[in-house]
Protein backbone atom coordinates (compact mmCIF):
# COMPACT_ATOMS: atom_id res chain seq x y z
CA UNK A 1 0.00 0.00 0.00
CA UNK A 2 1.54 3.69 -0.66
CA UNK A 3 1.26 4.58 2.99
CA UNK A 4 3.50 7.39 4.72
CA UNK A 5 5.27 6.66 7.43
CA UNK A 6 4.46 9.53 10.16
CA UNK A 7 7.62 11.50 11.20
CA UNK A 8 8.44 11.47 15.17
CA UNK A 9 6.71 14.05 17.41
CA UNK A 10 8.73 17.30 17.61
CA UNK A 11 6.56 18.78 20.55
CA UNK A 12 5.76 17.47 23.94
CA UNK A 13 1.59 19.01 23.27
CA UNK A 14 -0.46 20.59 20.36
CA UNK A 15 0.33 24.41 22.23
CA UNK A 16 4.02 23.99 22.39
CA UNK A 17 3.81 22.58 18.60
CA UNK A 18 2.08 25.59 17.78
CA UNK A 19 3.94 28.14 19.64
CA UNK A 20 8.02 26.78 17.83
CA UNK A 21 6.19 25.84 14.61
CA UNK A 22 4.60 29.63 14.64
CA UNK A 23 8.54 30.69 15.78
CA UNK A 24 10.12 28.60 13.17
CA UNK A 25 8.00 29.64 10.15
CA UNK A 26 7.63 33.52 11.22
CA UNK A 27 11.86 33.46 11.43
CA UNK A 28 11.64 32.25 7.63
CA UNK A 29 9.26 34.40 6.21
CA UNK A 30 10.52 37.93 4.12
CA UNK A 31 6.88 39.57 4.60
CA UNK A 32 7.56 39.33 0.15
CA UNK A 33 3.71 38.91 -0.33
CA UNK A 34 3.79 36.53 -3.00
CA UNK A 35 1.45 34.52 -1.04
CA UNK A 36 -1.43 37.26 -0.20
CA UNK A 37 -0.73 37.67 -4.41
CA UNK A 38 -1.77 33.95 -5.32
CA UNK A 39 -4.94 33.69 -2.76
CA UNK A 40 -7.99 33.19 -4.18
CA UNK A 41 -10.17 34.22 -1.42
CA UNK A 42 -8.39 38.18 -1.84
CA UNK A 43 -10.60 38.85 -4.33
CA UNK A 44 -13.67 38.51 -2.11
CA UNK A 45 -11.86 40.96 0.64
CA UNK A 46 -11.79 44.28 -1.30
CA UNK A 47 -10.59 45.76 1.50
CA UNK A 48 -7.18 43.35 1.75
CA UNK A 49 -7.33 43.81 -2.27
CA UNK A 50 -6.57 47.40 -1.96
CA UNK A 51 -3.66 46.97 0.72
CA UNK A 52 -0.02 46.47 0.01
CA UNK A 53 0.86 42.43 -0.39
CA UNK A 54 3.89 42.63 1.63
CA UNK A 55 2.04 44.77 4.35
CA UNK A 56 -1.04 42.15 4.60
CA UNK A 57 1.92 39.05 4.59
CA UNK A 58 3.95 41.22 7.68
CA UNK A 59 0.42 41.23 9.80
CA UNK A 60 0.14 36.96 9.74
CA UNK A 61 4.09 37.14 10.35
CA UNK A 62 3.77 39.41 13.50
CA UNK A 63 0.63 37.02 14.64
CA UNK A 64 3.06 33.83 14.36
CA UNK A 65 5.42 36.08 15.94
CA UNK A 66 2.93 36.03 18.94
CA UNK A 67 2.26 40.04 18.25
CA UNK A 68 -1.38 39.09 17.26
CA UNK A 69 -2.61 42.60 18.66
CA UNK A 70 -0.32 44.38 16.56
CA UNK A 71 -1.37 42.37 13.27
CA UNK A 72 -3.55 44.99 10.91
CA UNK A 73 -7.22 44.75 10.31
CA UNK A 74 -6.62 43.64 6.66
CA UNK A 75 -4.53 40.99 7.86
CA UNK A 76 -6.73 39.57 10.32
CA UNK A 77 -9.42 39.38 7.87
CA UNK A 78 -7.22 37.75 5.55
CA UNK A 79 -6.38 35.02 7.58
CA UNK A 80 -9.90 34.63 8.94
CA UNK A 81 -11.21 34.11 5.02
CA UNK A 82 -8.55 31.06 4.83
CA UNK A 83 -10.22 28.33 3.22
CA UNK A 84 -6.97 26.38 2.85
CA UNK A 85 -6.35 26.48 -0.98
CA UNK A 86 -2.56 25.53 -0.88
CA UNK A 87 -2.41 27.85 -3.43
CA UNK A 88 -0.09 30.79 -1.09
CA UNK A 89 2.14 27.32 -0.45
CA UNK A 90 3.02 26.55 -4.21
CA UNK A 91 3.44 30.84 -4.28
CA UNK A 92 6.28 30.70 -1.57
CA UNK A 93 9.47 31.67 -3.04
CA UNK A 94 11.40 30.82 0.43
CA UNK A 95 9.31 27.22 -0.25
CA UNK A 96 7.65 27.84 3.30
CA UNK A 97 4.08 25.52 4.10
CA UNK A 98 2.42 29.19 3.96
CA UNK A 99 -0.80 27.21 3.90
CA UNK A 100 0.12 25.82 7.16
CA UNK A 101 1.48 29.18 8.88
CA UNK A 102 -2.27 30.74 7.35
CA UNK A 103 -3.41 27.73 9.66
CA UNK A 104 -1.08 28.65 12.51
CA UNK A 105 -2.06 31.78 12.45
CA UNK A 106 -5.74 31.33 12.28
CA UNK A 107 -5.58 29.23 15.23
CA UNK A 108 -3.79 31.62 17.09
CA UNK A 109 -6.43 34.70 16.80
CA UNK A 110 -8.52 32.53 17.45
CA UNK A 111 -7.51 32.21 21.32
CA UNK A 112 -5.72 29.00 20.91
CA UNK A 113 -3.06 29.71 23.33
CA UNK A 114 -4.69 31.72 25.58
CA UNK A 115 -5.60 35.31 25.56
CA UNK A 116 -2.49 35.56 28.32
CA UNK A 117 0.10 34.26 26.23
CA UNK A 118 -1.43 36.41 22.93
CA UNK A 119 -1.60 39.80 24.62
CA UNK A 120 -5.15 40.20 24.47
CA UNK A 121 -8.79 38.59 23.38
CA UNK A 122 -9.05 36.89 20.61
CA UNK A 123 -9.04 38.54 17.47
CA UNK A 124 -11.40 36.25 14.95
CA UNK A 125 -14.44 34.49 16.72
CA UNK A 126 -14.12 30.83 17.01
CA UNK A 127 -15.44 28.61 14.43
CA UNK A 128 -17.40 26.46 16.76
CA UNK A 129 -20.16 24.49 16.48
CA UNK A 130 -21.97 23.99 19.84
CA UNK A 131 -24.19 21.32 18.00
CA UNK A 132 -21.55 19.72 16.21
CA UNK A 133 -21.24 16.20 18.15
CA UNK A 134 -24.73 15.69 18.88
CA UNK A 135 -25.38 16.50 15.20
CA UNK A 136 -23.17 14.30 14.33
CA UNK A 137 -24.65 11.70 16.23
CA UNK A 138 -27.87 12.07 15.45
CA UNK A 139 -27.51 11.50 11.57
CA UNK A 140 -25.33 8.50 12.53
CA UNK A 141 -28.56 7.32 13.30
CA UNK A 142 -30.46 8.11 10.79
CA UNK A 143 -27.85 6.83 8.60
CA UNK A 144 -25.90 4.02 9.60
CA UNK A 145 -27.50 0.60 11.47
CA UNK A 146 -27.26 0.37 15.45
CA UNK A 147 -24.83 -1.98 14.77
CA UNK A 148 -22.58 0.23 12.39
CA UNK A 149 -23.00 2.98 14.99
CA UNK A 150 -21.65 0.15 18.44
CA UNK A 151 -19.00 -0.69 16.06
CA UNK A 152 -17.95 2.47 14.11
CA UNK A 153 -18.27 4.95 16.41
CA UNK B 1 13.22 -31.04 -16.11
CA UNK B 2 12.28 -27.36 -15.20
CA UNK B 3 9.71 -27.52 -12.01
CA UNK B 4 7.01 -24.20 -12.69
CA UNK B 5 7.16 -22.30 -9.16
CA UNK B 6 3.36 -22.40 -7.53
CA UNK B 7 1.38 -19.54 -8.17
CA UNK B 8 2.01 -17.17 -5.34
CA UNK B 9 -0.39 -17.58 -2.52
CA UNK B 10 -2.88 -14.42 -2.19
CA UNK B 11 -1.03 -12.55 0.25
CA UNK B 12 -3.59 -11.86 3.52
CA UNK B 13 -5.23 -8.96 3.59
CA UNK B 14 -3.81 -5.89 4.44
CA UNK B 15 -5.38 -4.58 8.25
CA UNK B 16 -6.19 -0.84 8.23
CA UNK B 17 -7.95 1.07 10.13
CA UNK B 18 -10.67 3.29 8.04
CA UNK B 19 -11.02 6.68 9.70
CA UNK B 20 -14.21 8.13 8.27
CA UNK B 21 -14.57 11.00 10.00
CA UNK B 22 -17.13 12.64 11.81
CA UNK B 23 -19.40 14.68 9.32
CA UNK B 24 -19.78 11.98 6.69
CA UNK B 25 -22.30 10.56 9.06
CA UNK B 26 -24.96 12.29 6.93
CA UNK B 27 -24.00 9.98 4.18
CA UNK B 28 -23.52 6.44 6.16
CA UNK B 29 -23.54 4.35 2.56
CA UNK B 30 -20.72 6.30 2.09
CA UNK B 31 -18.46 4.50 4.55
CA UNK B 32 -20.65 1.13 3.49
CA UNK B 33 -19.95 1.25 0.46
CA UNK B 34 -16.03 2.19 0.80
CA UNK B 35 -15.44 -0.26 3.25
CA UNK B 36 -17.07 -2.72 1.09
CA UNK B 37 -14.54 -1.77 -1.56
CA UNK B 38 -11.35 -1.75 0.32
CA UNK B 39 -12.36 -5.34 1.30
CA UNK B 40 -12.66 -6.23 -2.37
CA UNK B 41 -9.12 -5.47 -3.07
CA UNK B 42 -7.87 -7.52 -0.64
CA UNK B 43 -8.07 -5.09 2.61
CA UNK B 44 -9.62 -5.82 6.10
CA UNK B 45 -10.70 -2.50 7.37
CA UNK B 46 -12.13 -1.80 10.63
CA UNK B 47 -13.61 1.44 10.11
CA UNK B 48 -13.68 4.62 12.78
CA UNK B 49 -15.40 7.76 12.94
CA UNK B 50 -17.57 10.09 14.79
CA UNK B 51 -16.69 12.13 17.90
CA UNK B 52 -14.84 9.45 19.69
CA UNK B 53 -11.83 9.46 16.77
CA UNK B 54 -11.70 13.23 16.50
CA UNK B 55 -8.99 15.67 14.96
CA UNK B 56 -9.09 18.15 17.37
CA UNK B 57 -10.19 21.06 14.71
CA UNK B 58 -13.77 21.27 15.96
CA UNK B 59 -12.01 22.75 18.90
CA UNK B 60 -8.98 24.66 17.50
CA UNK B 61 -10.05 27.67 19.41
CA UNK B 62 -8.45 25.85 22.43
CA UNK B 63 -5.04 24.32 22.12
CA UNK B 64 -5.46 22.59 25.27
CA UNK B 65 -8.64 20.59 24.36
CA UNK B 66 -7.80 20.28 20.57
CA UNK B 67 -4.29 19.21 21.68
CA UNK B 68 -6.36 16.42 24.39
CA UNK B 69 -9.00 15.15 21.85
CA UNK B 70 -6.40 14.39 19.05
CA UNK B 71 -4.35 13.06 21.80
CA UNK B 72 -7.11 10.32 22.13
CA UNK B 73 -7.64 9.42 18.96
CA UNK B 74 -4.05 8.63 17.92
CA UNK B 75 -3.65 6.73 21.37
CA UNK B 76 -6.92 4.62 20.44
CA UNK B 77 -5.36 4.34 16.61
CA UNK B 78 -1.98 2.59 18.33
CA UNK B 79 -3.90 0.57 20.38
CA UNK B 80 -6.09 -1.05 17.50
CA UNK B 81 -2.53 -2.36 16.33
CA UNK B 82 -3.28 -1.72 12.59
CA UNK B 83 0.02 -0.30 10.29
CA UNK B 84 -2.14 1.69 8.17
CA UNK B 85 -4.62 4.48 8.81
CA UNK B 86 -6.64 4.74 5.71
CA UNK B 87 -8.57 8.18 5.50
CA UNK B 88 -11.54 9.81 3.99
CA UNK B 89 -11.56 13.43 5.24
CA UNK B 90 -9.03 15.99 3.93
CA UNK B 91 -9.11 17.66 7.18
CA UNK B 92 -8.60 14.86 9.28
CA UNK B 93 -5.79 13.35 6.76
CA UNK B 94 -3.89 17.07 6.83
CA UNK B 95 -4.83 17.73 10.54
CA UNK B 96 -3.18 14.15 11.01
CA UNK B 97 -0.06 15.60 9.44
CA UNK B 98 0.64 18.56 10.63
CA UNK B 99 -0.72 18.47 14.38
CA UNK B 100 -1.53 15.31 15.65
CA UNK B 101 1.36 13.15 14.78
CA UNK B 102 3.59 16.40 15.42
CA UNK B 103 2.28 16.20 19.31
CA UNK B 104 1.74 11.87 19.60
CA UNK B 105 4.05 9.25 18.55
CA UNK B 106 2.18 7.66 15.89
CA UNK B 107 2.69 3.46 15.83
CA UNK B 108 1.18 3.20 12.16
CA UNK B 109 1.44 5.12 8.66
CA UNK B 110 -1.36 7.22 6.86
CA UNK B 111 -3.09 6.90 3.01
CA UNK B 112 -5.53 8.46 1.63
CA UNK B 113 -8.52 5.96 0.46
CA UNK B 114 -7.78 7.61 -3.41
CA UNK B 115 -4.20 6.54 -3.17
CA UNK B 116 -5.39 2.75 -1.57
CA UNK B 117 -7.32 2.12 -4.33
CA UNK B 118 -5.44 3.81 -7.30
CA UNK B 119 -2.75 1.63 -5.54
CA UNK B 120 -4.73 -1.36 -6.21
CA UNK B 121 -6.84 -0.13 -9.26
CA UNK B 122 -5.82 -3.95 -10.69
CA UNK B 123 -7.65 -5.47 -8.85
CA UNK B 124 -10.88 -2.82 -8.35
CA UNK B 125 -10.88 -2.49 -12.57
CA UNK B 126 -12.26 -6.25 -12.82
CA UNK B 127 -14.76 -5.63 -10.76
CA UNK B 128 -15.87 -2.24 -12.23
CA UNK B 129 -18.67 -4.61 -14.62
CA UNK B 130 -21.44 -2.35 -15.08
CA UNK B 131 -22.49 1.03 -16.77
CA UNK B 132 -23.90 3.38 -14.72
CA UNK B 133 -26.50 6.23 -15.32
CA UNK B 134 -24.55 8.68 -16.72
CA UNK B 135 -22.78 9.14 -19.58
CA UNK B 136 -20.13 12.10 -19.02
CA UNK B 137 -19.17 12.96 -15.65
CA UNK B 138 -17.63 15.96 -14.40
CA UNK B 139 -15.65 15.65 -11.37
CA UNK B 140 -15.62 18.67 -8.79
CA UNK B 141 -12.51 19.58 -7.62
CA UNK B 142 -10.58 21.91 -5.81
CA UNK B 143 -7.47 23.57 -5.32
CA UNK B 144 -6.38 22.43 -1.66
CA UNK B 145 -5.11 19.16 -0.53
CA UNK B 146 -4.35 17.98 -3.74
CA UNK B 147 -0.78 19.34 -2.71
CA UNK B 148 -0.94 17.02 -0.12
CA UNK B 149 -2.61 13.83 -2.09
CA UNK B 150 -2.79 14.05 -5.49
CA UNK B 151 -6.90 13.56 -5.78
CA UNK B 152 -7.21 15.83 -9.11
CA UNK B 153 -5.80 13.03 -10.95
CA UNK B 154 -6.40 9.88 -8.55
CA UNK B 155 -10.37 10.07 -8.68
CA UNK B 156 -10.86 10.64 -12.04
CA UNK B 157 -8.67 7.69 -12.85
CA UNK B 158 -10.43 5.40 -11.41
CA UNK B 159 -13.49 7.05 -12.47
CA UNK B 160 -12.37 6.12 -15.97
CA UNK B 161 -12.13 2.32 -15.36
CA UNK B 162 -16.10 2.65 -15.88
CA UNK B 163 -17.22 0.43 -18.66
CA UNK B 164 -18.37 3.41 -21.26
CA UNK B 165 -18.27 6.75 -18.97
CA UNK B 166 -16.58 9.61 -19.87
CA UNK B 167 -14.28 11.90 -17.72
CA UNK B 168 -13.84 15.39 -19.11
CA UNK B 169 -11.19 17.45 -18.05
CA UNK B 170 -11.66 21.02 -16.91
CA UNK B 171 -9.45 23.42 -15.61
CA UNK B 172 -12.65 24.81 -13.08
CA UNK B 173 -11.09 24.23 -9.30
CA UNK B 174 -12.90 25.75 -6.21
CA UNK B 175 -10.80 27.56 -3.70
CA UNK B 176 -10.63 25.98 -0.32
CA UNK B 177 -9.86 22.11 0.45
CA UNK B 178 -13.96 21.63 0.16
CA UNK B 179 -17.30 23.41 0.15
CA UNK B 180 -16.88 23.45 3.84
CA UNK B 181 -14.48 25.86 3.91
CA UNK B 182 -16.32 28.38 1.44
CA UNK B 183 -19.76 28.05 3.61
CA UNK B 184 -18.28 30.22 5.72
CA UNK B 185 -17.35 32.69 3.45
CA UNK B 186 -20.27 35.10 1.98
CA UNK B 187 -20.91 34.59 -1.56
CA UNK B 188 -17.66 32.29 -1.89
CA UNK B 189 -19.97 28.65 -2.26
CA UNK B 190 -22.45 30.14 -4.54
CA UNK B 191 -19.65 31.35 -7.08
CA UNK B 192 -17.90 27.98 -6.55
CA UNK B 193 -21.38 26.09 -7.75
CA UNK B 194 -22.05 29.06 -10.52
CA UNK B 195 -18.47 27.97 -12.36
CA UNK B 196 -19.41 24.43 -11.52
CA UNK B 197 -22.51 24.21 -13.52
CA UNK B 198 -20.95 26.88 -16.20
CA UNK B 199 -17.76 23.67 -16.59
CA UNK B 200 -20.83 20.84 -16.61
CA UNK B 201 -22.14 23.17 -19.52
CA UNK B 202 -19.37 23.34 -21.26
CA UNK B 203 -18.47 20.04 -20.94
CA UNK B 204 -21.84 18.28 -21.62
CA UNK B 205 -21.61 16.71 -18.41
CA UNK B 206 -24.65 14.51 -17.21
CA UNK B 207 -23.00 13.95 -14.29
CA UNK B 208 -21.28 16.28 -11.27
CA UNK B 209 -19.29 13.90 -8.77
CA UNK B 210 -17.97 14.87 -5.73
CA UNK B 211 -15.01 13.85 -4.09
CA UNK B 212 -15.65 14.72 -0.61
CA UNK B 213 -18.71 14.81 1.68
CA UNK B 214 -18.97 18.18 2.29
CA UNK B 215 -19.14 18.90 -1.07
CA UNK B 216 -21.76 16.31 -2.04
CA UNK B 217 -23.69 18.04 1.02
CA UNK B 218 -23.45 21.23 -0.30
CA UNK B 219 -23.81 20.10 -4.30
CA UNK B 220 -26.73 17.50 -4.06
CA UNK B 221 -29.53 20.56 -4.12
CA UNK B 222 -27.87 21.55 -7.66
CA UNK B 223 -30.35 18.60 -8.82
CA UNK B 224 -33.51 20.87 -8.46
CA UNK B 225 -34.68 22.00 -11.37
CA UNK B 226 -32.06 20.39 -13.45
CA UNK B 227 -33.38 16.84 -14.35
CA UNK B 228 -30.45 16.36 -16.82
CA UNK B 229 -27.96 16.63 -14.23
CA UNK B 230 -27.23 13.90 -11.41
CA UNK B 231 -25.02 14.67 -8.66
CA UNK B 232 -22.72 11.59 -7.30
CA UNK B 233 -20.32 10.96 -5.44
CA UNK B 234 -17.25 9.02 -6.80
CA UNK B 235 -17.57 6.36 -4.33
CA UNK B 236 -21.20 6.15 -5.36
CA UNK B 237 -20.24 5.52 -9.01
CA UNK B 238 -17.95 3.25 -8.55
CA UNK B 239 -19.83 0.67 -6.55
CA UNK B 240 -23.18 1.53 -9.13
CA UNK B 241 -20.30 -0.40 -11.64
CA UNK B 242 -19.56 -2.84 -9.07
CA UNK B 243 -23.48 -3.64 -8.74
CA UNK B 244 -23.62 -2.66 -4.91
CA UNK B 245 -26.75 -1.44 -4.31
CA UNK B 246 -27.04 2.11 -2.40
CA UNK B 247 -29.62 4.95 -1.71
CA UNK B 248 -27.94 8.28 -1.39
CA UNK B 249 -30.82 9.20 1.28
CA UNK B 250 -29.25 12.77 2.46
CA UNK B 251 -29.72 13.85 -1.72
CA UNK B 252 -33.14 12.62 -1.53
CA UNK B 253 -34.23 14.22 2.04
CA UNK B 254 -32.19 17.72 1.10
CA UNK B 255 -34.26 17.89 -2.36
CA UNK B 256 -37.23 16.67 -0.95
CA UNK B 257 -40.53 19.08 -0.72
CA UNK B 258 -40.89 17.81 2.76
CA UNK B 259 -37.82 16.65 4.57
CA UNK B 260 -39.36 15.45 7.38
CA UNK B 261 -41.55 13.51 5.29
CA UNK B 262 -39.09 11.94 3.24
CA UNK B 263 -37.05 11.12 6.45
CA UNK B 264 -40.44 9.57 7.79
CA UNK B 265 -41.16 8.60 11.02
CA UNK B 266 -39.36 5.16 12.08
CA UNK B 267 -35.95 7.12 11.20
CA UNK B 268 -36.85 10.21 12.87
CA UNK B 269 -37.44 8.22 15.91
CA UNK B 270 -34.33 6.44 15.87
CA UNK B 271 -32.92 10.08 15.48
CA UNK B 272 -35.08 11.54 17.93
CA UNK B 273 -37.72 13.95 17.52
CA UNK B 274 -35.77 16.68 19.67
CA UNK B 275 -32.30 16.28 17.92
CA UNK B 276 -33.93 16.04 14.20
CA UNK B 277 -35.57 19.52 14.92
CA UNK B 278 -32.99 21.23 16.40
CA UNK B 279 -30.30 19.56 14.74
CA UNK B 280 -31.32 17.85 11.20
CA UNK B 281 -34.11 19.60 10.07
CA UNK B 282 -32.80 23.11 9.62
CA UNK B 283 -30.05 22.03 7.64
CA UNK B 284 -32.16 20.05 5.49
CA UNK B 285 -34.70 22.73 4.65
CA UNK B 286 -31.71 25.88 3.97
CA UNK B 287 -32.04 27.37 0.91
CA UNK B 288 -29.56 25.81 -1.40
CA UNK B 289 -26.58 28.53 -2.24
CA UNK B 290 -27.61 28.75 -5.84
S1 LIG C 1 5.19 33.92 0.19
FE1 LIG C 1 6.34 32.84 1.80
S2 LIG C 1 8.01 34.27 2.38
FE2 LIG C 1 6.52 35.46 1.16
S3 LIG C 1 5.16 36.37 2.75
FE3 LIG C 1 4.18 34.45 2.12
S4 LIG C 1 4.93 32.89 3.56
FE4 LIG C 1 6.30 34.71 3.78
Amino acid sequence: MSAARLPPPRAPDLAALIRAESARLAAACTACGACVGACPMVPTLPAVAAAAPETVAAGMRAVLRGEAQAAPAGSVAWIGACTRSGLCTAACPERLDAAYMMRLAGMRLRGALGAGEEGGPPRLPAREDPGWSARVKAFARLTLTEEEQARWL
Amino acid sequence: MAVTPPPPADPAPERVVFWFGCNIARHGEIVRLATRMLEAVGIEPAPAGGPSYCCGSPKEANARIAGGMARRTMEAFNAMGRDTVVTWCPSCHMNMDDFMAPATEAAFATAHISEVLHARRDRLAPLLRHRVAARRALPHLHHGFNGRVPVNALVPDLLRLIPGLEVPDHPCRAPGHMCSALAGVPGALAAAQRALLAAAEETGADALVTIFHSCHRETVSLERGRPGLRVVNWIHLLAESMGLAYRDDYKAWRNAPDPREAVGPDRLAAAGETAFERLVEPELRRPPPV
